[in-house]
């Protein structure tokens, strides 16, 4: 294991130590819930964020994008009665609509994403008040639970999340199984089937673990199946697809990727507009989460989404990163958040904490980067 | 009566890893004089510049330098810089945004109680403008000057340090002839007031009408210092090739077949609007290799890139595949075509160093949008065996390969594009005497199953050896065009060098 996921983990350890010894409830199957339900938001923001990263640009607008598209699925569905599926698709084609025209002026015009997303920041933010009108939207219409409002309260009934975790289960075996079969087709080396036996034992006892602890709350939140299908998406993405490839590319050296034959245009839009999708997503939860639309939902999201990226490996610089490390860097956000709010954390010292990680966690790539590990 | 050198070298010997870059070189300069350095790229100038001005510290070399005749330890620039050694390169070291009197004095400023004294700055950049002769606004903007006056402007800076002696790296490559009029006009003006330089051409005209005397270098051995007056470009080019062809190049039987390019009448500028090719044509037949040499900034690189779609814009000109037009260029589509380009930077346009070796390999010829890994594995391993790339495995990282294997993975890289025509740009610059000739067998297979390959180098020996017909690039045009029996080095350079006034040509039949 490399310094960096060792270190990772270490963080994580300690932190989730703290916790538990200042308020022992940290581990409690209600606050396991939450902070499930808190860490598909963080990690949903940040797994979009991870595609911009790659390609060596930056997202600020992610909080305002949040507030929104949260923020228009909220009014068409409490002020306009519309049917939550409706509202949310016309919310969806918002967001993607507004990362292209990013991604867009971006690439065409070659001007930092920095500035663009930084202005992206005050214009969606402006247009977010302007849709909620300034006032408080709830989610729902007339106390009736629909599509948007469900999407962090519900959850799976027992037989589901047992059905889930065995269809999981399954897929992984399977697809051990067949890689291993092909792998040999070709020829090449597999790894000792003892070695590959026991990752997936470990992945099994992470997952029955959960299902267990969430079970004794109200079971698997919807939120993080949510999670559970962006993260697949993107991982296919990063780490299966020719798009996937070229981001790192172009991340990794653009004037090498061009000269390859890379699209860089094409993939810097595509890249912005799948990140809208997953910015449009996290505005769903985050809105459904706090029960209405405010002035400040989202605020401060796209720190929080750079932060989890950059403590999970990926480089400013562009051209280094990957979900699984996300997801770890999503998670010890979302921990550090839910244990300050447990443990009654004054807001101002919660800013404080959370500029501290960002501003450790970009130190750390610098120095990582350096070392060249 | 001999005079005092004011700087010399004796018995300068400079070795890097596998390679003596200079040899036994003995250099004199007397004061007042302006004394140029000749020979071809790698013949050992720039490694002797280097070596005097300090980047190649004091016991990082054998023999002696020289400064007013007693021994000079340079172990930075700054100690060169103290004794008077001041050198000026290509790249200017001005700020663009900065005046002409504030570049003067960078890093260098008066003061008064602890501030800029702006008003000294001012007077005595005046001064300095007016002791040259200069006719040059101190308040002026330097980016709004043309590029020779910013030469100027480098130059007196340099003096104004003290610079006794001024090193001038090739200092009219990017200059228009006005330009270089005017520069050579002041540097004979100042060598009256008692000025030393050393001067670096490829330009023989220039080198002609500036200098007193021309020491050649050659394999980085010094071979002869002449006099200027009693001297003449053919006997400086004659002294700069005078080496026989080593038997480095494999033969092969080239049956060349039907055109797959043609170039018609490129003229073609960069993103500022300086028109860097004009009005160039040429034809690539399959199963040929076609070498394209010139001096540096003759628009070699340029010329591939743009064909390829990745440098500058068409003012004019064609470019046809199977005699049919290729429209709107970039490099997506050239690859799409069958072109393959291999950079001569192989570390800014070839590779991602921070990546495996299959990552590179692998990126310019992904079919399908979903990746399907051991398919590529098998794919990438088959050329990473064939090139015989030395390294563990598919997952090393580029990055800590050497020069010569980098240059496989790029290879590799066009050649899983399945192209019919590669580009190769410098393919063996840089890389070890092994892996060059892998490079030159490498070219022959491709010939063989018919491939046209288009050859770009700066070593005329290797141009000679691997190429069946040879374009002669000089100045943005093709300054000659021949066949493989026909070219000698000699000719090959009068038409490199063909668009300067009074320049030598051997043999215009073949122009």
């Amino acid at each position: 294991m490399k310094t960096r996921d060792f270190s990772l983990l270490i963080a994580l350890a300690l932190l989730w130590s703290f916790f538990t010894w200042q308020v022992p409830d940290f581990l409690s199957a209600r606050n396991m819930t939450m902070l499930s339900i808190e860490l598909s938001t963080t990690a949903v923001a940040a797994l979009g964020m991870l595609l911009i990263i790659l390609l060596a640009h930056i997202d600020l607008s992610v909080g305002s994008a949040i507030g929104l598209t949260g923020g228009i699925a909220a009014t068409l569905v409490f002020n306009h009665q519309w049917a939550a599926p409706a509202a949310m698709g016309v919310s969806l084609l918002a967001g993607v609509t507004v990362y292209f025209v990013m991604g867009f002026i971006i690439a065409k015009e070659r001007i930092p994403a920095f500035i663009i997303t930084l202005g992206g920041l005050l214009i969606l933010k402006g247009l977010f008040w302007m849709v909620i009108g300034n006032q408080t939207v709830p989610v729902k219409a007339g106390g009736e639970e629909n599509m948007l409002s469900v999407l962090t309260t519900w959850y799976l009934p027992l037989w589901a999340g047992i059905a889930l975790v065995t269809l999981a289960l399954a897929v992984l075996a399977f697809a051990l199984i067949r890689s291993r079969a092909k792998r040999r087709g070709y020829g090449f080396e597999v790894e000792s089937g003892e070695l590959a036996f026991s990752k997936l034992f470990i992945k099994a006892q992470v997952l029955i673990l959960a299902l267990v602890v969430l079970s004794q709350f109200r079971g698997v939140p919807l939120s993080l199946v949510v999670l559970a299908a962006v993260a697949l998406v993107i991982w296919v993405i990063t780490s299966h697809t020719r798009f996937g490839r070229y981001l790192y590319a172009i991340g990794g050296n653009e004037e090498a990727a061009v000269v390859s034959g890379v699209p860089v245009r094409a993939v810097t839009i595509g890249a912005f507009m799948i990140a809208g999708a997953t910015a449009t997503i996290t505005g769903f939860m985050q809105t459904a989460y706090s029960g209405a639309s405010t002035t400040t939902t989202g605020e401060l999201m796209e720190l929080d989404a750079i932060a989890a990226c950059v403590i999970g490996g990926a480089s400013l610089a562009g051209g280094r990163g990957s979900v699984p490390g996300v997801l770890a860097g999503a998670f010890l956000i979302a921990s550090l958040m839910n244990g300050m709010t447990l443990m009654a954390v004054s807001p101002e010292m919660k800013f404080i904490a959370r500029g501290s990680v960002l501003a450790l966690a970009v130190w750390m790539d610098v120095r990582l980067s350096r070392r060249g590990g | 009566m001999p005079v005092e050198p004011i700087l010399e070298t004796r018995a300068l010997t400079k070795r890097f890893p596998g390679v003596v870059a200079l040899d036994q070189v003995s250099f004199d300069l007397r004061p007042g004089e302006i004394h140029a350095l000749c020979g071809e790229n790698g013949a050992g100038k720039s490694t002797l510049i280097k070596t005097l001005s300090g980047i190649h510290p004091t016991g990082s070399y054998e023999g002696e330098i020289l400064v007013n005749g007693s021994t000079a330890n340079f172990r930075t620039i700054a100690d060169a810089g103290n004794a008077g050694l001041a050198v000026i390169y290509q790249e200017l070291a001005l700020v663009n945004d900065l005046t002409v009197a504030e570049n003067i004095f960078l890093g260098n400023e008066p003061t008064r109680f602890g501030l800029v004294d702006w008003d000294k700055i001012y007077r005595d950049a005046s001064a300095l403008l007016e002791r040259f002769k200069l006719d040059i606004d101190p308040s002026a903007r330097t980016g709004d000057l043309g590029t020779g006056i910013k030469q100027l402007v480098e130059i007196v800076k340099a003096l104004s340090k003290n610079g006794r002696i001024l090193i001038l790296d090739e200092p009219t490559a990017a200059l228009t002839e006005a330009e270089v009029a005017v520069l050579l006009e002041i540097l004979r003006k100042l060598r009256d007031d008692g000025l030393t330089a050393i001067y670096i051409s490829h330009k023989l005209d220039e080198v002609f009408a500036i200098a007193d005397r021309i020491t050649v270098l050659r394999d980085g051995k010094s071979i002869t210092t002449l006099d200027a007056a009693d001297s003449s470009p053919g006997e400086v080019i004659r002294h700069m090739v005078g080496r026989k062809i080593e038997d480095l190049f494999p033969k092969r039987e080239s049956a060349p077949g039907e055109v797959l390019l043609s170039v018609k009448n490129l003229t073609v500028q960069n993103r500022e609007g300086r028109e860097l090719l004009h009005n160039i044509s040429f034809d690539i037949h399959a199963g040929e290799v076609l070498g394209i040499g010139g001096l540096m900034g003759a628009g070699r690189t340029e010329t591939l890139m743009h064909i390829f779609g990745a440098w500058g814009r068409r003012v004019s000109g064609t470019v046809e595949l199977d005699g049919k037009t290729m429209a709107s260029p970039s490099p997506r589509k050239a690859i799409s075509n069958g072109l393959a380009m291999v950079t001569e930077d192989r570390k800014r346009y070839g590779l991602h160093l921070d990546q495996s070796i299959g990552f590179n390999l692998s990126l310019s010829s992904l079919a399908s949008t979903f990746i399907d890994h051991n398919h590529e594995v098998e794919r990438t391993g088959e050329i990473f065996r064939s090139l015989r790339v030395k390294a563990p495995s598919l997952e090393t990282g580029v990055g800590t390969l050497s020069g010569g294997n980098q240059q496989k993975v790029v290879i590799g890289k066009a050649l899983l594009t399945d192209p019919r025509i590669v580009f190769l740009d410098e393919p063996t610059r840089g890389i070890d005497v092994g892996a060059k000739i892998e490079v030159y067998e490498f070219i022959n297979r491709l010939t063989e199953e018919g491939k046209a390959v288009v050859l770009v180098s700066s070593e005329l020996p290797e141009l000679i050896g691997m190429s069946d017909r040879i374009v002669m690039l000089a100045e943005g045009r093709v300054g000659g065009v021949f066949r493989r029996d026909e070219a000698t080095q000699e000719r090959l350079l009068a038409a490199a060098i063909r668009f300067h006034k009074d320049a030598v040509t051997t043999n215009p039949a073949h122009l």
